[in-house]
C-alpha cells in the first residue's frame, strides 16, 4: 500500500467503482494536495462525476480506500464528511431564499451558532463571490450566473476541507463561462480551500488548475500541470485532448540513449530526441509522433531555416487563417498529408505572410518532435 | 348458513356480498334509506348476466317489467320463470322505505311498472294521485274472496280496487336465547329493558319511524300509532336513553345477529323465519302488549311504461303456486286461501307466521297519519343525530 | 374595449356552468332554508329563522362531523405520507408499478361494496376475533368512532397519497444530496428540504380529503351503525326520510359556512405558515 504524502487532503488508493457490468472508476490511485487546485478533465462518461462523489460520501468505493486528511473514510456518509460540493446546476433550495440557502450549512452544525454569527457569516459569504445584499432574494430571482455564486457561497461558508465542483460552469454561457472561471481562481487563492473540479472543457481544464487529471474509461491517464500534460503528454489520447497537434504513426527502428529513429508509415525517416523515460522501444515497436503546429516552422528558403532541424518538407499552403497574435497555416504535402501550423506574428517582421497555394519549407527541430505510445 | 352460529365464512362473505350486489339485502337495509337502492338496481344492471336476453317467444308484453319492492322478498326462480313465458325480463329496484318509495314517486320519471306498496301508504298513493286504479280483468288470478279481508282492505279506496295483497306480516323482535340465562322474553317492555342492562350494545333498532317509534310507544302501554306530542315525549326519552346501549340503528339486521355481534333485533316475520330456520336459539317474539301487523300490496303506478307487462308479472305472481313458491323462499304468510291450501302444515302451523290468536289480537296496522307524521319524523332524526 | 369582450364570451361557458352547477342549487338551499316543511313532507315557501332557531338539534351531528372530519384527514396523511414516500423515493421501480396499481385498482369497485366488506372485518368475527387469539377480550370496533375513523382512512388514502406522491416525485433528488452535502443527516434532510416541499402535495390531500369527509354519509351509515352520525347523515335523513327539505336546507347551508369558514382559516394558517405554495408552483 502506498503511503499518501503527509499534505494531501484527498487520496485514493487502488479505487474501484463498479455498477454491475459497468465500471465506473478502475484502480484510481491519487494524491491531491493541500490548497491545490485539481481538475478531472475527460469525456462524458469516463467517471468523474463517480470519482467526485466518492469524495464527498454520495458513493461508496466497491475496493480501494478513500482517505480524507489522512483518514479512510469508506462508509461515512456526505454528511459527516468536511467536504462541500457545487452542483451541476447547483441544486439550490427553492424553498428558502438566498441568505437561508448560504446558511444552511452553518445551520446544520451542533452546536448551532448563534444567529447573529450565522448573519455576520452570511454577508461575509455573499461579499466574497459579489452578492452583497443579495439576502432575501427568491432564488428564482437570480440569473444562471448569480444562482452559481450563491452555490458557491452556500459551499464556501462552510470553510471546506475540500471544494468540489461538478461541471459548475456548464449551463453558463461562454463569456460568463470565462468571466466565472477567472473569479474563481481567484476565489481559491483568497480562500486557499482545495478545489477539484471536474469538467471536459480542457481549456477549462488549463487555464484555471494547477493539476490536471486526466481520465479515460474509468481510468486515471495522467496527472500533470497544464505544461507538463501539455509538453509531455503520456501518449497519443492525451496529446489530441490537450491542445492541437500533428500526429504520424511509425514504427522504431533504432533506440539509443539520447535518440530515436523512426520509420513513419509514410516512408520518411526521422530522427527524434529520446527525452522521456521510456527510453527502451523494442525494434519495431508502434508508435507516433506529435508536432505542435507552433513547433513547425516554415520559411520561403530553405537557408533561413535554423540548423538543428530533424526534417525539411516542402508544403504548399491550403489556407490561412489569421488570428490576431498568431496566423493559422492549412499545409500540404504529398507524402506527410495536411499540416497545422502556427505562426506567431513576430515571424511575420520583414517578410510577408505566406498565400494560399504558395510553395513553402517546413521544419521542426528533434525536441520537438514527441514521441508517443499509441494508447 | 351456519347453524352454530360461529364465524362467517369465505363462502358466506361471497354470499352476503354477492346478495349485496343483487340489492338483496334485509328489507328496508338502509342502503335504500341512504338513498342508494337505486344505486344497486344500476349495478345489477350492470351484471351481465341479468341482461335481458332475447325471448325466444317474445310476446306483446315487451321485453323488461320494471319491479320496485323490498329485499329478500321473491323467489328469483319464480322471475326466471315469468320470463321464460313471457319474454319479458323482470329489472328490480329494491327499496329501504316507503318514504323512500313515495319520494321516487313524486319526483316523477321513476319508470316502475309494479311497485309494493305496505298498506297505511296507499291512501296517501291516492291522495296524490301517483297509483293507477286496477284493471281487475287483467289480474284473473286476483280472487277477491280467497282473501282475508284484514289484509285486501287496504287495497281500496272508497271502492276503487288500487292494490292487491302480496305479503302480510307481523313486526316482533328476535332474540338470541343463547344469552338469556333461561329467561324468556315475552314483551317489548322486555326487548327495552334487557337492552339497557345486560345486552348493552348487542340490541338494534330499525332505522324506520314507523317500528322504533311505535315499538317504544308500546312501551309505556300507548298506542302503535300515537302522535300525542306527550307520548311521542315518553318515546323520544327512552329512545334516547337507549341509544347508547344499542349496537346499532340499522335496518339490515339479519348479518350481525348471524355473525353473533348483535343479540337482539326488531325484526319482521319473514327474516324471523330465515333466522330461527338457520338458528334455532334465535326466537321470534312479538310483544304481548302488541305492535304492528301489516300487508303489502302489489300496484301499479301512474305512467308506468309496461303497464301489460306489469299486469302480466302480478297476474303471475298470484298463481297459487307461484305464491307458494314465494312463501317458500321468503317466509312471509299470503292472505290467500288458495296459495295455503298448497302449503305444507308445519308452516301454516309455524308459530312465526301464524302467531297465536290473543298476539295477533293485540296488533294494530300502521296507519297513514303515523307515517306522514312530521313530528314522528322528525323525533326519529333527532334520535339517531343524538 | 375588443379584447375584453372577447375575454367575456370566452368566460360565458365558464360562467354559466358555474352558475347552473353552483350558484343556483345554493341560492335554492339558501331560499328553501328559510321556508317550511309541507304537510306531507317536501317545502313550502315563508320566511323565518325558524329552521336554524332547530339548528341546535343536529349538534351532535356537527360535532362529530367536526371531530372525525379532521381526525381522519389526520390519520390519513399519517399513514398517506410514509407511503407516499416510501413510493416516490425508496421503491424500485417494479415494486412501484405493482403497489400503484394496489392503490388504484379498489377504485374499480364500488366504494359500497368495499365498505360493506370492512363491516366484517371490523365485526365481531373479523379484527375482534384475531385479536381474541392473541388474548386481547372483549375488543368491540363496528358501530364506534374508531370504526367510522378506519372507513375513512381506508376509503380515502388513496386521495391522500396520490397528491404527496406527485409532490415527492417530482423533488429534485440533488437537493437531497445537497443537503446532505451540506451536513444535514438524513432526519434533517427530511425535515428542512423534503418535508417543506412536499407541503403542496399535503396541503391539496388534506383539503381533498376534508372537504369530502364534511359531507361524508356513506362510511358512518356502514361502519357507524346508526350510531356514529355525520352532518351528512343528517341530511340525507332530512331529505329522504323525514322529508323535511326546509330545515334540511338549513342545516346544508350550516354546513356550507362551516365548511367556507373552516376551509379559509386552513388557507390562512397554510399561507401564513410559508409561501412555499406558491413558491414550488413556480419552479
Ligand atoms: N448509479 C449508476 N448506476 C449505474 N451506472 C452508473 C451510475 N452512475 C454512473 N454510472 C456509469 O458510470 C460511468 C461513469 O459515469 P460518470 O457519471 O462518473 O461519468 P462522467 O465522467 O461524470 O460523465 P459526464 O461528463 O457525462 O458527466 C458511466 O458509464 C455511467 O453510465
Ligand atoms: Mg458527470
Amino acid at each position: 500500500m502506498r503511503v499518501s504524502s503527509k499534505d494531501s487532503v484527498v487520496s485514493f488508493q487502488n479505487v474501484w467503482k463498479r455498477y454491475g457490468e459497468v465500471i465506473a472508476a478502475s484502480n484510481l490511485n491519487l494524491d491531491v494536495q493541500s490548497g491545490e487546485f485539481l481538475s478531472f478533465l475527460g469525456p462524458s462518461g469516463c467517471g468523474k462525476t463517480t470519482t467526485l462523489r466518492m469524495i464527498a460520501g454520495f458513493d461508496q468505493p466497491s475496493e480501494g480506500d478513500v482517505i480524507l486528511k489522512g483518514k479512510r473514510v469508506n462508509g461515512v456518509p456526505a454528511f459527516k464528511r468536511p467536504v462541500n460540493m457545487v452542483f451541476q446546476h447547483y441544486a439550490l433550495f427553492p424553498h428558502l431564499n438566498v441568505a437561508d440557502n448560504v446558511a444552511y450549512g452553518l445551520k446544520q452544525r451542533s452546536p448551532r451558532p448563534p444567529s447573529k454569527e450565522i448573519e455576520s457569516r452570511v454577508s461575509e459569504s455573499l461579499e466574497l463571490v459579489q452578492l452583497a445584499g443579495y439576502q432575501n432574494r427568491r432564488i428564482w430571482e437570480m440569473s444562471g450566473g448569480q444562482q452559481q455564486r450563491v452555490a458557491l457561497a452556500r459551499a464556501l461558508i462552510n470553510k471546506p476541507e475540500v471544494l468540489l465542483l461538478d461541471e459548475p460552469l456548464a449551463a453558463l454561457d461562454r463569456k460568463l463561462r470565462r468571466e466565472m472561471q477567472i473569479e474563481l481562481q481567484n476565489l481559491q487563492r483568497n480562500v486557499g480551500i482545495t478545489f477539484i473540479l471536474v469538467t471536459h472543457d480542457q481549456e477549462e481544464a488549463l487555464s484555471m488548475s494547477d493539476r490536471v487529471c486526466i481520465m479515460r474509461e474509468g481510468e486515471i491517464i495522467q496527472v500533470g500541470s497544464p505544461r507538463e500534460l501539455y509538453d509531455n503528454p503520456l501518449n497519443r489520447y492525451i496529446a489530441d485532448f490537450i491542445g492541437k497537434s500533428n500526429f504520424f504513426d511509425g514504427v522504431v527502428q533504432k533506440s539509443s540513449a539520447n535518440d530515436l529513429e523512426i520509420r513513419l508509415n509514410n516512408g520518411a525517416q526521422i530522427v527524434a530526441a529520446n527525452s522521456r523515460q521510456h527510453n527502451t522501444y523494442a525494434s519495431a515497436a508502434p508508435v507516433t509522433i506529435s508536432i505542435r503546429p507552433e513547433q513547425l516552422m516554415l520559411s520561403r528558403r530553405v537557408s533561413q531555416l535554423p540548423d538543428e532541424k530533424a526534417i525539411v518538407i516542402n508544403a504548399a499552403v491550403r489556407n490561412r487563417i489569421f488570428l490576431g497574435e498568431h496566423t493559422e497555416y492549412l499545409l500540404y504535402n504529398e507524402q506527410f498529408g495536411e499540416f497545422l501550423a502556427l505562426s506567431p506574428r513576430q515571424n511575420e517582421i520583414g517578410e510577408p505572410p505566406f498565400e494560399v497555394n504558395e510553395d513553402i519549407h517546413i521544419s521542426w527541430n528533434q525536441e520537438a518532435t514527441l514521441v508517443l505510445n499509441h494508447d | 348458513m351456519s347453524k352454530d352460529n360461529q364465524s362467517i365464512t369465505k363462502k358466506q362473505f361471497m354470499k352476503e356480498l354477492w346478495r349485496f350486489k343483487n340489492g338483496s339485502i334485509s328489507r328496508r337495509q338502509f342502503l335504500g334509506v341512504t338513498g342508494l337502492g337505486v344505486a344497486t338496481s344500476v349495478l345489477a344492471g350492470a351484471m351481465p348476466a341479468l341482461i335481458p336476453r332475447k325471448a325466444w317467444s317474445a310476446s306483446d308484453i315487451g321485453d323488461r317489467v320494471v319491479l320496485a319492492t323490498w329485499p329478500n322478498y321473491h323467489d328469483p326462480a319464480n322471475f326466471e320463470k315469468f320470463t321464460e313465458v313471457t319474454g319479458a325480463h323482470v329489472q328490480v329496484n329494491v327499496f329501504g322505505s316507503n318514504e323512500e318509495m313515495l319520494a321516487k314517486l313524486q319526483a316523477g320519471g321513476s319508470g316502475w311498472d309494479v311497485f309494493v306498496p305496505t298498506n297505511y301508504t296507499i291512501t296517501t298513493y291516492v291522495g296524490e294521485d301517483l297509483i293507477e286504479p286496477l284493471e281487475l280483468s287483467k289480474i284473473p288470478n286476483y280472487a277477491a274472496e280467497a282473501f282475508d279481508p284484514r289484509f285486501s282492505d287496504a287495497g281500496s279506496v272508497d271502492g276503487t280496487v288500487y292494490a292487491v295483497p302480496k305479503n302480510w306480516g307481523t313486526t316482533g323482535y328476535v332474540v338470541n336465547n343463547k344469552h338469556t340465562d333461561g329467561r324468556k322474553l315475552t314483551s317489548w317492555k322486555d326487548f327495552w329493558d334487557i337492552s339497557m342492562n345486560e345486552f348493552t350494545g348487542r340490541t338494534m333498532v330499525h332505522d324506520y319511524q314507523l317500528t322504533t317509534i311505535g315499538n317504544a310507544l308500546k312501551y309505556f302501554g300507548y298506542s302503535f300509532n300515537s302522535v300525542d306530542p306527550a307520548e311521542l315525549a315518553d318515546a323520544e326519552k327512552l329512545l334516547l336513553e337507549v341509544k347508547p346501549h344499542l349496537f346499532a340503528i340499522n335496518s339490515d339486521y339479519q348479518p350481525p345477529l348471524r355473525n353473533g355481534d348483535a343479540w337482539m333485533s326488531m325484526c319482521w316475520t319473514g327474516d324471523g323465519k330465515q333466522l330461527n330456520t338457520d338458528i334455532p336459539e334465535m326466537e321470534y317474539v312479538l310483544g304481548v302488549e302488541g305492535g304492528e301487523i301489516w300487508s303489502d300490496y302489489f300496484a301499479v303506478p301512474r305512467g308506468a311504461e309496461h303497464p301489460d307487462a306489469g299486469y302480466a308479472l302480478i297476474d303471475f305472481m298470484l298463481d297459487p303456486a307461484v305464491n307458494a313458491k314465494e312463501v317458500l323462499a321468503h317466509g312471509y304468510p299470503v292472505a290467500d286461501s288458495r296459495t295455503n291450501d298448497l302449503l305444507p302444515k308445519e308452516l301454516l302451523e309455524d308459530p312465526i307466521l301464524y302467531p297465536a290468536q290473543e298476539l295477533l289480537d293485540a296488533l294494530e296496522f300502521g296507519a297513514a297519519a303515523t307515517l306522514t307524521d312530521p313530528n314522528r319524523a322528525e323525533l326519529l332524526a333527532r334520535f339517531k343525530a343524538a | 374595449m375588443k379584447s375584453s369582450l372577447v375575454h367575456r364570451l370566452l368566460l360565458l361557458p365558464a360562467t354559466m356552468w358555474l352558475l347552473v352547477m353552483l350558484v343556483l342549487p345554493l341560492l335554492v338551499v339558501i331560499i328553501f332554508s328559510f321556508g317550511d316543511r309541507g304537510p306531507a313532507g317536501g317545502y313550502v315557501p315563508g320566511f323565518s329563522l325558524d329552521q336554524y332557531a332547530n339548528l341546535p338539534a343536529r349538534f351532535t351531528a356537527f360535532k362529530n362531523t367536526m371531530i372525525l372530519a379532521p381526525a381522519g384527514t389526520l390519520a390519513a396523511l399519517l399513514i398517506a405520507y410514509p407511503l407516499a414516500y416510501y413510493l416516490a423515493v425508496k421503491a424500485n421501480p417494479n415494486i412501484k408499478t405493482v403497489l400503484l396499481v394496489m392503490i388504484i385498482v379498489p377504485f374499480w369497485t364500488s366504494i359500497l361494496i368495499r365498505t360493506y366488506a370492512w363491516i366484517y372485518i371490523l365485526g365481531g368475527q373479523g379484527i375482534p376475533k384475531m385479536l381474541e387469539f392473541f388474548g386481547v377480550e372483549g375488543v368491540r370496533l363496528i358501530n364506534t368512532p374508531y370504526s367510522v375513523l378506519i372507513g375513512i382512512i381506508y376509503g380515502y388514502l388513496p386521495l391522500m397519497v396520490f397528491p404527496i406522491y406527485v409532490s415527492l416525485e417530482k423533488l429534485d433528488k440533488r437537493l437531497l444530496e445537497a443537503s446532505q452535502d451540506l451536513g444535514a443527516s438524513p432526519i434533517r434532510t427530511f425535515r428542512n428540504v423534503t418535508l417543506p416541499l412536499s407541503i403542496p402535495g399535503i396541503a391539496t390531500g388534506c383539503m381533498l380529503v376534508f372537504i369530502l369527509l364534511m359531507g361524508e354519509f356513506l362510511i358512518p351509515a356502514l361502519l357507524g351503525g346508526g350510531k356514529v352520525f355525520f352532518i351528512g347523515n343528517a341530511l340525507v335523513d332530512l331529505f329522504l326520510q323525514s322529508r323535511n327539505w326546509a330545515y334540511g336546507s338549513a342545516v346544508a347551508t350550516t354546513l356550507v359556512i362551516v365548511m367556507l369558514l373552516t376551509v379559509s382559516i386552513y388557507m390562512k394558517l397554510m399561507m401564513r405558515g410559508s409561501n412555499i405554495r406558491e413558491e414550488v408552483s413556480l419552479l
